[in-house]
């Protein structure tokens, strides 16, 4: 039977004729990772890609931010996840699920990063101009180097990764390098952002003032008093920038952008903020797992020090108190990662450190103008020792609900004695375990893990 | 592909011979031209293969067409040998060639035929001995015997159906009739205890919720380890279309199937039954029969009403106000807190005031509230029937199920239409068509705090007043609270769900066969909600979302089946297929927020709206051909190969192929045990074969992919999403089975017995990426899980006498999983309770091992796993999993008269149970205001000498509250009478006045009980559907203790 077997071959011919095409399915929402980064319009895409991923919950909408204030000595947690707890007692684990989120989160803005800094610079479009280009390195430089500083004041030694990833082989395994190089690479990474952008006044994105500003506080943390002065004062003496009045004139009203802010990162109803999720209570729509706790609340309802930055906390419909920083429905609050209180506190600082009766006379109009704003009667401290703790009890109450505290006390040298930590490895934050599981040579972990 | 693609040049020999060549490629070209969506194509795909036919068929069967003949004429009857009622549809052939006729209404036939007298007549007839009478052209009358064999029985098996004297898989039929009046939803929970090696275990009270069915273990972590269901020849979906969180749980798919619809179900087990199943056979499959009309059936009118009620069993048992509050004060006082300051002593002025002492805190029971007695109903009425050359069934169904826990509720009407019609003796077309609107008032069963109802109700602490200073309704310890819940409560879903297909049959020559059929199954899942400000859900101004999920599973198969026998010793056939498939899935999502009033419900009455959507499509296209061969009813082989391509696989490794054998000895039929009169059957089988799974890819995870939606500031922005992997491939599963059948004394006594081994290698994982690459992973084949086990099934008439006959079946399964390979192990469920990793069973539970508390200092004492002298993390140990080591049922029967009697009980032994209600509950007041404190915490230690097993609080996480801490990890073992049935048939003398065929009413207890060592309420709950997460109790409904009482009627 000839036609017989012709049948079954045509029909079975007819399928394979075009089942390769078939069997080809692309999706809709996504494109082939082969075309990415090629003209303007793609490099602005893609960068807006690296702010979306600082913005991300792992990052600076959440997360990241919680470990500044959590494991300081203001907030209390009233879930059910033990894991916050451990910030809070400053026994964190190495399986740690916040660690691990902000852990991930900064490599993915890094690794976002790279797919700029390495792509932008060989893309061939006489459409792109080179004050484009700049302008888009120049964020790109600047979130980078913000991601390596975070990383180095948390967990200290850290992998430097400058180059995107292409393949499953890429960026893994070569290991940590020491804090040294971590903070020197942020600050490499400064110094190109700075002749790349230019001196103009964007709250939501990076320019190069907002390096200056992120310079005055990597000075800071390095112990450089000068040049932490010298970069506060740029900051300061523009009149982009100012302490508004009241405290809450920064946050309430569902303002944004204000000249307190020297950047911020916006948020709105397609680009949420779920940080209020964390603090509300459960009538405003939150889950209050985070609240102040009884000492916060007693310090800053002190007239004499919380003055009207009582504004930070209310109570719900059962007395409970709950922190009011991000509040807004939809949670389009902003995240505020560096305001102007900070440089005139940095420069307060800065100049107490150095110490001459000028540089103190100095440090205190910076300290007062804070305490003003927040309708407080000028400091009474004098000293040099004096008046570095009334600054460090300021940026207590001033950033209770902004992730600083950790920070500032680990840096100071003073967290052991202010949080009764028994253990001086416990200042840094333990490698994630699931993320030495999958990269060995991120051993060994920080002592003390 | 390479493999099919050279029959390319076939088609340019042929080409020159086909006149309408020109005009079939013209179709094609403009299809291409024009910009045709993805279902196009599979419709192109499907018309080409349709088109081919048209073009050819003709051709072949004009071939075949000669000139009748007559010789000779027979008039004939075919009646029934007890009851002399004539038997219509009963086949009538001419030994030694292919022509045959059928009967008809009256059982008679009449045989034109170009054969000479005399020739011999075979009749066959389904349920008949078969009979063979010589036939010399008088008009004849003849008598068939009624089977009593169950040897005969037809069992239905991938693309065909088969005696089973002549089965060499392993399969096995189920019917419904004692248990499809059970409560539940969905027809898998009636089949627990069922069927040997098919572990059901209905994880939830709710009705119509997902439940977990696993047939002969796991092979996947996380593809969907389901068997494949397969309902009149459709490949169904079976992944719940929800996307709304109630908790973890998840609805079912397969609830939205009227039980009442299903004629017999056959379960596939091993390779050789599932092989022609390819790449979705890995886990065995499921294949659902529908009702059918007869051939020359009067109209028959068949209706089912019941109507019933549930409730749940026992509750949990709670602390009161007084115990809550000195537990908290002994937790304060142990943790290092001031005596003098702890939180229950009179309110004074100093910050934070006090609440009271103990003894005056009051007791709120919220449990009460949500909990009821559940009303049940069932109504289905069915016509079917049929004449010459038509048959049809016609079914409406409407099922409404409250949940014992408030506000939830199942609702299904169901439609079913199945139309066979025989256009000529060769050709018969037919249809298959179910349809059905499940409706569900949803409600948050599981875990999770927000809307959550039965968390609201059972973890609020019992002395905190719902109402607040202001004497206003509160939630609490951030729980909604229970009443404004109640009131409030608006989510719901609606899932339209239409499976049908349409098929022709041709019979080109006698023994062959041509099937040509389309099937959709198409899912159309209407979730909305509404959150108004008095829940936390819609606080402080209210939400509205709505989601409108669609999936569409478009299906096109042909088959081509050729029967020969010769000379009564050989008997073999062939038979090839191809099937293509294409599966959309598509979402579109709003919501809104900012509602000016409650009255206002609306998306569009909201201030902000947000809305999005998602799509995704996988097509698969499949070849088949199997052969078998059967030496005089002794020997039996069979080998079967399967060809898929999957769009969710690499470009390197599109296609997969997967083949199995079989054989079968009948030692029965050989002539030493010809005369062996016990032994009515004994037969050995044996296959081996490849099967595998696509589940674990998800469809474009081959792919590397940027991502768009990463905006700012509203600025639309890419990013990295995915990397590549060309390699991905199939989950490829290699399956071995020996199988032995017995029956003695007439099939008074039948016993199978199988052992299997089973191996999947190549499992689809994510492997994770380290963050610093900037991916979170990449899918690749990467695992290794072994299952293997037995299963003993008996089954046996006891008594059998004019008036009393008792039969019983028991089975008895055991499956033993392990992880062969696993390169890191991965953590699953709340605390980390699941580990998955190699070496152990799939599902095994990860907790800290308690030798007891110290009777001197009231600590728990752990086992210090790693001996480092510390307790810590790396001590928690594999302490068990949710694998029974046994598993099974016994169904019993008693028909005396009239009556009948019948229960199904279903056991379970060796499982764990992880009870995550006892972790929060018995928190040791360290959990304060947060969570409800359990009775059983009450008797902990507090002074030296204390014997008890609950230790001294100690604060959350600290030495005696672990998390993952080992002893509220239960023994899951359980005996359950699933079912007990009683019904009485009224005599046919008496109803038959008033036109009624037959009339049972019946009453059926359902859970009436459960004997278990497990603490909390039903040793079979989850809080999650996920099959990651199996085991874990938390907030979950148990399945309710139900009472039914229903009429069975026909016309």
């Amino acid at each position: 039977m000839k036609i017989q077997s012709y049948i079954i071959l045509f029909v079975l011919s007819l399928s394979a004729a075009s089942c390769q095409k078939y069997l080809d399915v692309e999706p809709r929402a996504s494109i082939s990772d082969e075309q990415t980064i090629f003209d303007k319009a793609s490099a602005q895409t893609a960068l807006n890609g690296v702010y979306s991923q600082l913005a991300s919950g792992g990052y600076y909408s959440t997360t990241f931010q919680s470990i500044g204030y959590l494991s300081g000595d203001n907030i209390q947690w009233t879930g059910s996840q033990s894991q916050v707890q451990e910030l809070i007692n400053h026994n964190v684990s190495t399986g740690n699920a916040t660690i691990s989120g902000a852990w991930t989160a900064i490599y993915y803005t890094i690794s976002r990063a790279n797919h700029i800094i390495d792509k932008v610079p060989g893309v061939q479009d006489a459409s792109f101009a080179d004050a484009d280009k700049n302008k888009i390195l120049g964020e790109a430089y600047f979130i980078r180097a913000l991601s390596y500083f975070d990383l180095a004041r948390t967990w200290g030694a850290a992998p430097i990764i400058t180059k995107p990833t292409n393949s499953p082989a890429d960026n893994v395994g070569i290991g940590r390098r020491p804090v040294a190089e971590v903070y020197a690479q942020a600050l490499n990474d400064l110094n190109a952002a700075e002749p790349l952008l230019t001196e103009t006044t964007d709250r939501y994105r990076a320019t190069r003032k907002t390096v200056w500003a992120l310079k005055a506080r990597f000075y800071l943390y390095q112990k450089d008093w000068a040049k932490a002065e010298e970069y506060a004062t740029k900051l300061i003496g523009d009149n982009n920038y100012a302490l508004v009045k009241p405290y809450s004139a920064f946050f309430a009203n569902n303002v944004r952008g204000t000249q307190e802010s020297v950047f911020e990162i916006f948020y709105s109803a397609n680009e949420l903020n779920n940080h209020r999720n964390q603090w509300q209570p459960q009538t405003n729509g939150g889950t209050r797992q985070w609240a102040p706790n009884d000492a916060f609340v007693a310090l800053v309802n002190k007239p004499d020090s919380g003055g009207n930055r009582n504004v930070l906390v209310a109570q719900d419909n059962q007395g409970r108190w709950y922190g009011n920083l991000y509040y807004r429905t939809p949670a389009a609050d902003p995240s505020f990662v560096i305001r102007i209180a900070e440089l005139y506190l940095i420069r307060a600082e800065a100049r107490a450190q150095l110490g001459s009766a000028n540089d103190l006379i100095g440090a205190r109009a910076d300290l007062n103008a804070v305490r003003d704003r927040a309708g407080l009667a000028a400091t009474t401290s004098t000293t040099q020792a004096a008046l570095l703790l009334s600054i460090e009890q300021e940026r207590r109450i001033e950033f209770a609900l902004e992730p600083h505290r950790w920070f500032d006390l680990v840096r100071t040298g003073r967290a052991q004695a202010v949080l009764k930590i028994a253990d001086p490895n416990k200042l840094l934050l333990p490698v994630p375990q699931e993320q030495i599981q999958i990269d060995p040579s991120l051993l060994p972990n920080n002592p003390g893990y | 592909m390479v493999r099919v693609c050279f029959a390319m040049p076939a088609l340019l020999i042929i080409q020159p011979k086909i006149k309408m060549q020109q005009r079939y490629f013209n179709i094609i070209e403009s299809s291409q031209r024009e910009p045709w969506s993805g279902s196009s194509r599979f419709i192109k795909h499907t018309l080409q293969i349709i088109l081919a036919l048209i073009v050819f068929i003709p051709l072949w069967a004009g071939a075949q067409n000669q000139p009748p003949l007559i010789n000779s004429k027979l008039n004939g009857q075919i009646l029934d040998s007890k009851t002399r009622e004539p038997l219509p549809g009963a086949s009538v052939q001419i030994k030694g060639t292919t022509h045959q006729v059928v009967t008809d209404a009256d059982g008679k036939f009449t045989f034109t035929t170009g054969q000479k007298f005399p020739y011999t007549l075979i009749i066959t007839y389904i349920g008949y001995e078969k009979h063979e009478i010589d036939a010399t052209g008088e008009n004849i009358s003849i008598s068939l015997k009624a089977l009593t064999n169950e040897l005969n029985e037809v069992m239905v098996v991938a693309y065909g159906t088969q005696e089973k004297r002549n089965l060499i898989g392993s399969v096995t039929k189920a019917k419904l009739d004692d248990v499809k009046a059970l409560p539940g939803g969905s027809f898998e929970s009636q089949l627990q205890g069922k069927v040997a090696g098919l572990q059901i275990s209905t994880n939830t009270g709710v009705p119509g919720e997902t439940i977990n069915v696993r047939l002969r273990g796991a092979t996947s972590i996380n593809g969907n380890n389901n068997p494949l269901y397969v309902i009149d020849g459709v490949f169904i979906e079976n992944g719940s279309l929800q996307t709304y969180s109630t908790g973890g749980k998840a609805t079912s798919p397969i609830a939205d199937i009227n039980p009442n619809d299903i004629e017999s179900i056959s379960v596939l087990k091993d390779a050789e039954a599932t092989v022609l199943y390819g790449v979705r056979g890995a886990n065995g499959a499921i294949i659902v029969t529908t009702k059918r009309g007869k051939f020359n059936q009067k109209p028959k009118v068949d209706l089912n009403i019941s109507q019933g009620w549930s409730k749940a069993a026992k509750l949990w048992e709670l602390a009161t106000g007084p115990e809550h509050a000195e537990l908290v004060n002994e937790n304060f006082i142990n943790t290092g807190g001031d005596p003098t300051k702890v939180p229950f002593q009179p309110a004074t002025t100093t910050f934070p005031t006090g609440r009271g002492n103990p003894q005056d805190q009051q007791t709120y029971d919220r449990l009460g509230q949500v909990f009821r007695t559940a009303r049940l109903q069932n109504y289905d009425v069915s016509v079917s029937g049929g004449n010459n050359g038509s048959r049809y069934y016609l079914g409406a169904g409407y099922n409404k199920q409250e949940s014992i826990l408030r506000p939830i509720d199942f609702d299904r009407a169901s439609f079913k239409a199945n139309f066979d019609q025989k256009l000529s003796d060769k050709v018969t077309i037919g249809t298959s068509n179910s349809f059905s609107r499940t409706f569900r008032n949803e409600g948050r069963a599981g875990d999770g705090p927000a809307g959550g109802i039965l968390q609201a109700a059972l973890h609020t602490p019992t002395y905190l007043s719902p109402y607040n200073d202001q004497g206003v309704l509160v939630g609490r310890a951030g729980f909604d609270n229970v009443q404004l819940l109640l009131d409030n409560y608006d989510v719901n879903s609606t899932s339209l769900r239409y499976i049908g297909n349409v098929y022709g049959e041709w019979d080109i020559l006698p023994n062959l066969k041509f099937r040509s059929s389309f099937s959709a199954d198409y899912n159309n899942y209407d979730e909305s909600e509404y959150w108004n400000t008095f829940l936390l859900s819609g606080s402080p101004s209210g939400l509205a979302t709505s989601s409108l999920g669609r999936r569409s599973s478009l299906i096109n198969e042909q088959t081509l089946t050729y029967r020969k026998k010769i000379n009564d010793k050989h008997s073999f056939g062939i038979l090839i297929g191809n099937t293509l498939q294409s599966t959309v899935y598509s979402r579109t999502f709003a919501q809104g927020t900012g509602f000016a009033n409650n009255s206002y419900k609306l998306i569009s009455s909201a201030a902000v709206t947000t809305g999005s959507e998602s799509w995704s499509k996988r097509n698969l296209a499949s070849f088949f051909a199997k052969v078998d061969y059967n030496f005089a009813g002794k020997y039996l082989f069979d080998a079967s190969v399967r060809a898929d391509g999957s769009s969710a696989f690499g470009d390197n490794k599109k296609w997969g192929y997967f083949p199995g054998v079989g054989a079968a000895w009948n030692i029965k039929e050989e002539d030493f045990l010809k005369d062996a009169g016990f032994l009515t059957d004994l037969k050995l089988r044996t296959s081996y074969g490849i099967t595998g799974s696509q589940a674990g890819a998800s469809d474009f995870a081959s792919l590397g992919l940027w991502a768009s939606g990463a905006s700012y500031q509203g600025n639309p922005g890419t990013a990295p999403q995915q990397l590549s992997n060309p390699d991905l491939h199939w989950e490829r599963t290699s399956q071995f089975n020996v199988g032995v059948d017995v029956a003695f004394f007439n099939n008074r006594l039948g016993v199978e017995f199988n052992y299997y081994r089973k191996y999947t290698s190549d499992g689809i994982i994510f492997s994770p990426l380290a963050a610093t690459q900037g991916f979170s992973g990449v899918s690749t084949n990467n695992f290794e899980i072994s299952n293997k086990g037995f299963e003993l099934a008996i089954t046996s008439t006891n008594i059998k006498t004019k008036d009393f006959t008792w039969t019983t079946s028991l089975n008895v399964s055991r499956n033993i999983n392990k992880i062969e390979k696993l390169e890191r192990p991965i953590r699953f469920g709340s605390r980390d309770l699941i580990l998955q990793q190699e070496g152990s069973p799939l599902y095994s539970f990860w907790v800290y091992k308690e030798l007891g508390v110290d009777p001197q200092t009231g600590n728990v004492i752990y086992e210090d796993y790693n001996g480092d002298g510390k307790i810590t993390a790396d001590d928690r140990q594999i302490l068990g999993s949710i694998w029974p080591k046994y598993y099974g049922g016994l169904t019993t029967n008693l028909t005396y008269k009239a009556f009948d009697l019948g229960a199904l009980l279903s056991f379970s032994y060796g499982n764990k149970i992880y009870n995550h209600n006892r972790f929060f509950g018995e928190a040791g007041g360290a959990r304060d205001a947060a969570r409800v404190i359990f009775a059983s915490n009450v008797d902990r230690w507090q002074q030296p000498g204390d014997i008890t097993d609950t230790p001294r609080p100690d604060g959350i996480n600290n030495n005696n509250y672990k998390d993952g801490g080992g002893r509220w990890l239960e023994n899951g073992s359980f005996l359950r009478l699933r079912s007990l049935t009683l019904g009485y048939t009224l005599p046919k003398t008496l109803t038959q006045k008033v036109g009624i065929q037959n009339l049972r009413v019946y009453a059926i207890g359902a859970n009436l009980f459960t004997v278990t060592k497990y603490t909390g309420l039903d040793p079979e709950s989850s809080a999650s559907s996920a099959q990651n997460e199996q085991g874990i109790d938390l907030g979950t409904p148990p399945q309710p203790r139900s009472f039914q009482i229903g009429v069975n009627v026909t016309f």
